[in-house]
């Protein structure tokens, strides 16, 4: 005999309701329900330790704050917005790890985040696979193009290419001869190749440039030094120094660089990936002039960046931040402009699904407080930004020594390379 | 004449005419429209840096002195330029009539651009020389025109030379003068010239030299021929020289470096076996504290701030000593008899201590004065410069090296230490208290480690990760030289830092780093005790 208590009973209607219920989309139901009410997710891919912490960890704190400023106007499609933050310790396949969990688990509408190509490589087969959104703002080697990637900053036609040409220009200081010095990965690879197309399409010849890469975290600059020296005394034109190497090896070279008694005006460096924060720490007046190139500098005029400096020193004094409120750099500003760019592009859709979103891109256009209307074309997912050429000056920060006269349009592949 | 040339020489003609018409209202229209060029486009800033120039080598002494600070005052930034004309900044005076005002309110810094950056230092430098008050000042300015010696207008040397009145450096303008006159028409001059330049070898005077073999006197002029031949070859052993030099001494500050970086670690490890990996988070404490007696000499006795590297020595060692210490007391004195916890208990501490180090001071790079004997070098012969900084760590290296032999060899400690590393059960029977030779050493190899952070200040920047760089060179070094011996660590050192940088320049960084590996494996196939092993029974 079957003994049918009332605890059993129970037991088995509540498995035979779960069984009727599921096929029909009971659980996705009551998902969808509870999403349409919850602040929206966005995901930080940002260091806040290991090497790139120093640089990365401050991205974070900026897409606090612009996602603050957006939630103080009402947030987006009525709903606020919630950014999660990660460490990925510099560790690039941590950042393919992190960026799964936070598009799985946490359902983030959008990512934001990646310093170095490499990490940006590591990310991008995880972004396409699950179809997330991510805001990547660097300035960058382009030929790439991801559906799933909003390359915020400028690919090398609109930011290395206009530097180096007003290095070569009479303007600058009619370059003739270049040192290529990088870390050895796929940025300053690809740069290096990109400049080597760029000079042969000029007619320079391939004895006007000498191209070396050290591993990442290298510091011992001193044989480079002496090599750049050497390479510069063999006459034959003004010789530049195009610098990719990244993280703590830009304020190594400098110091190094500025020891061995070599100023701007004997071979000035033109530093692809130096910002305000490699400065810090180092004595400029002997480093004055050397140049560096970005979408956007601290130094640039207009009350949107009065606005965002105003702000970030708000922001880092109200919520403790361990950064200076002082130093605002380009990728802060990217990563800005990417949050107010993602909200107009959900705005604009009504939605927060990545592909709906993504129809919304073309024509989107933002102040951003480097001065330049920044805007979207639809196209392809990437930014026309402004450029800059920034002089080393002796407070640890640049000085604009040219800026373009508006946004070029951004060439994803490089005719080039 | 090429284009550059060309306004310098118009823009002397211009004041040698100015200046020969007598009248104070004409100098003043010069002064005048000179403020504007400076205020002006970058053109016109190029131009007003060449009248500066000619200023220097043929204008009055007032008109000289009146422009002395414009050059400086433009580098600097400090001149403000408004629509009245401009100010110099320090004392709120009128850039023309060097009467009080102050700027107006929209007045404007003009950034110079790298080209004209040159030029206005290259006039700053030579008015400096003609009218610097002191001595020291119109060195330095000479030193500054040395660098491009091609571009001096003529008769500005020749005027500086007249008019010094310190011997020795009126013997240096001289030199100049004659090294400048290279492509004088005078072949006597140009034969001195050569001599001059042939006195100090270096790439660039090797291109010069090659240069003037395409000059129609070097097939016409035996004479020429031979002083330029003569001095090509000269040239060219003072450049080997100097590579050569150059190679031992970037071997020689590598090596010093990795010295530092491994002693400490040698000592813990040779004598306990413990494999201390917090040791280069105690070399980033070393560098922290260093810091921190410099902020420390800025408010307690900042006439000293220049010293503070030297202040610090006994505050860095104790500090990370006591650090040493601690863990020993306290973690690994649990830990002996399973290394393997003890490998991971010292991670720990170090992840600790870096992101201890992170919420106390944040990530950036800190914020080191340099001193005078850390900053610059001297060009010694060929492209060998001789780099203060570099040298300060070799130096450093060397005393470090002598106390560690002199306590190891030379006092009771180093004498248990001694005994204890060669055999530990029986030391413990004589009576050596081993556990607190333990200590001590712990305690010696942190403070090492400490000194080597605040060695390293001056060249690596200072940051919560810094010591991770250190500690895989520092078990190279340590495990290449054979376990715990000094002498071993010097050697692996040496070798190490010299075959990078010997590889360095055919091969690259990355490749350098690759081989160098390969070789301390290959060597360690052969000789698995490293270079020097410890005679005696070890566990």
């Amino acid at each position: 005999m079957v003994k049918f208590t009332r605890r059993s009973f129970l037991q088995a209607s509540g498995v035979a309701a779960a069984g009727l219920a599921s096929p029909v989309g009971m659980p996705a139901l009551l998902r969808s329900a509870q999403a349409q009410s919850g602040p929206v997710k966005l995901g930080c891919l940002f260091s806040s330790s290991g090497t790139m912490a120093n640089l990365e960890g401050r991205l974070n704190y900026v897409v606090k704050m612009a996602a603050d400023e957006i939630n103080a106007k009402g947030g987006v499609n009525g709903r606020t917005l919630d950014v999660l933050v990660s460490d990925p310790a510099s560790d690039w396949p941590l950042y393919a790890q992190t960026a799964k969990q936070m598009l799985q688990q946490e359902k983030v509408s959008a990512l934001f985040g990646c310093w170095t190509s490499v990490s940006r490589k590591t990310v991008l087969p995880v972004v396409e696979q699950e179809k997330g959104l991510l805001y990547y703002p660097l300035h960058f080697e382009g030929d790439e193009n991801s559906k799933n990637v909003v390359y915020v900053n400028s690919p090398p036609a609109s930011s290395v290419l206009p530097a180096v040409d007003y290095l070569m220009s009479e303007e600058g200081v009619s370059a003739k001869r270049f040192f290529m010095l990088g870390s050895d990965y796929v940025w300053p690879r690809t740069i290096n190749k990109q400049l080597k197309g760029y000079w042969k399409s000029k007619g320079i010849p391939e004895s006007a440039w000498k191209e070396e890469y050290v591993p990442f975290g290298f510091s011992n600059f001193q044989t480079l030094v002496n090599q750049i020296r050497a390479f510069a005394d063999q006459g034959g034109g003004q010789p530049v120094v195009v610098l990719t190497v990244v993280g703590n090896s830009i304020p190594d070279f400098m110091r190094e660089f500025a020891n061995q008694g070599i100023l701007a005006t004997d071979i000035p460096v033109l530093g692809l990936d130096m910002v305000e924060a490699d400065l810090e720490g180092l004595d400029t007046s002997k480093l004055v002039g050397h140049l560096n190139c970005w979408a956007y500098l601290q130094n640039a005029k207009g009350p949107a960046n009065e606005a965002f400096l105003k702000n970030w020193a708000g922001y880092v004094t109200a919520k403790n931040v361990p950064f200076k409120g002082d130093v605002s750099i380009d990728p802060m500003v990217s990563a800005y402009d990417s949050v107010h760019l993602w909200a107009m592009a959900a705005q604009k859709a009504g939605s927060f699904e990545v592909p709906e979103v993504s129809k919304a891109f073309a024509g989107l256009s933002f102040d951003c407080p480097s001065g330049y209307k920044i805007a979207m074309t639809g196209e392809n997912n990437y930014v026309s930004r402004g450029v800059f050429i920034g002089s080393v000056n002796d407070k640890q920060g640049f000085d604009i020594l040219w800026q373009s006269k508006d946004t070029p349009k951004p060439v994803p592949f490089s005719p080039y390379g | 004449m090429t284009s550059r040339h060309l306004p310098t020489f118009l823009a002397g003609l211009l004041v040698s005419a100015v200046l020969a018409t007598p009248g104070a209202a004409a100098a003043a229209l010069d002064r005048a429209a000179l403020v504007a060029g400076l205020c002006g486009n970058a053109g016109q800033m190029f131009e007003a840096a060449a009248a500066l120039t000619a200023t220097a080598a043929t204008g009055s002494d007032e008109d000289r002195a009146w422009a002395l600070a414009l050059p400086r005052a433009l580098i600097e930034k400090t001149l403000a330029c408004d629509a009245a004309g401009a100010v110099l900044g320090n004392g709120s005076l009128d850039a023309v009539s060097r009467a009080v005002r102050e700027p107006a309110p929209d007045a404007r810094a003009p950034v110079l651009s790298l080209k004209n950056r040159a030029v206005f230092e290259q006039a700053d430098a030579a008015l400096a020389l003609r009218s610097a008050p002191g001595a020291g000042a119109r060195a330095a300015a000479l030193r500054m025109l040395e660098r491009r010696p091609a571009v001096l207008p003529e008769g500005l040397l020749d005027a500086a030379a007249a008019a010094e009145s310190d011997p020795a450096l009126k013997a240096q303008i001289v030199g100049l003068a004659q090294t400048a006159a290279l492509n004088a028409s005078d072949p006597a001059a140009r034969l001195r010239a050569i001599g001059r330049i042939a006195d100090n070898p270096s790439r660039r005077a090797l291109a010069q030299m090659t240069e003037l073999t395409h000059d129609p006197a070097y097939a016409a002029n035996a004479e020429f021929r031979a002083a330029i031949d003569a001095a090509t070859r000269r040239i060219e052993r003072g450049i080997a020289m100097g590579d050569v030099l150059a190679a031992l001494y970037n071997g020689l500050s590598f090596a010093s470096i990795l010295f530092m970086a491994a002693i400490g670690l040698a000592i813990i490890f040779g004598l306990m076996g413990v494999i201390n990996l917090a040791q280069g988070e105690l070399i980033m404490i070393g560098a922290y504290v260093t810091w921190m007696v410099q902020q420390g000499l800025r408010i307690v006795a900042p006439a000293l701030l220049d010293w503070y590297l030297i202040l610090a020595i006994p505050v860095a060692f104790v500090v990370t000593a006591a650090i040493g210490i601690a863990l020993e007391a306290l973690l690994l004195r649990h830990l002996y008899k399973r290394p393997l916890m003890s490998l991971l208990a010292t991670w720990a501490v170090s992840l600790f201590l870096v992101n201890l180090v992170r919420v106390v001071f944040g990530t950036q790079n800190m914020q080191f004065e340099t001193p005078f004997y850390v900053s610059g070098g001297v060009p010694v012969i060929g492209d060998f410069i001789f780099t203060w900084n570099r040298m300060f760590a070799i130096a450093f290296a060397v005393v470090t090296l002598a106390l560690t032999w002199a306590i190891v060899r030379r006092t009771p400690l180093g004498l248990n230490i001694r005994a204890v590393t060669q055999n530990r059960d029986m030391a413990a029977c004589i009576g050596i208290p081993t556990r607190r030779v333990d200590m001590m050493t712990f305690g010696l190899g942190s403070g090492l480690a400490g000194l080597a952070g605040l060695a390293l200040s001056p060249i690596y920047s200072v940051n919560p990760q810094m010591g991770q760089n250190f500690i895989i060179d520092s078990f190279m070094v340590v495990v290449l030289g054979g376990v715990g011996t000094i002498a071993g660590t010097v050697v692996a050192a040496l070798g190490i830092g010299q075959i990078n940088v010997l590889i360095e320049p055919l091969w690259g960084a990355v490749a350098a780093k690759v081989i160098v590996l390969l070789m301390i494996i290959a060597f360690l196939q052969w000789r698995p005790e490293g270079l020097f092993a410890v005679r005696g029974r070890r566990k």
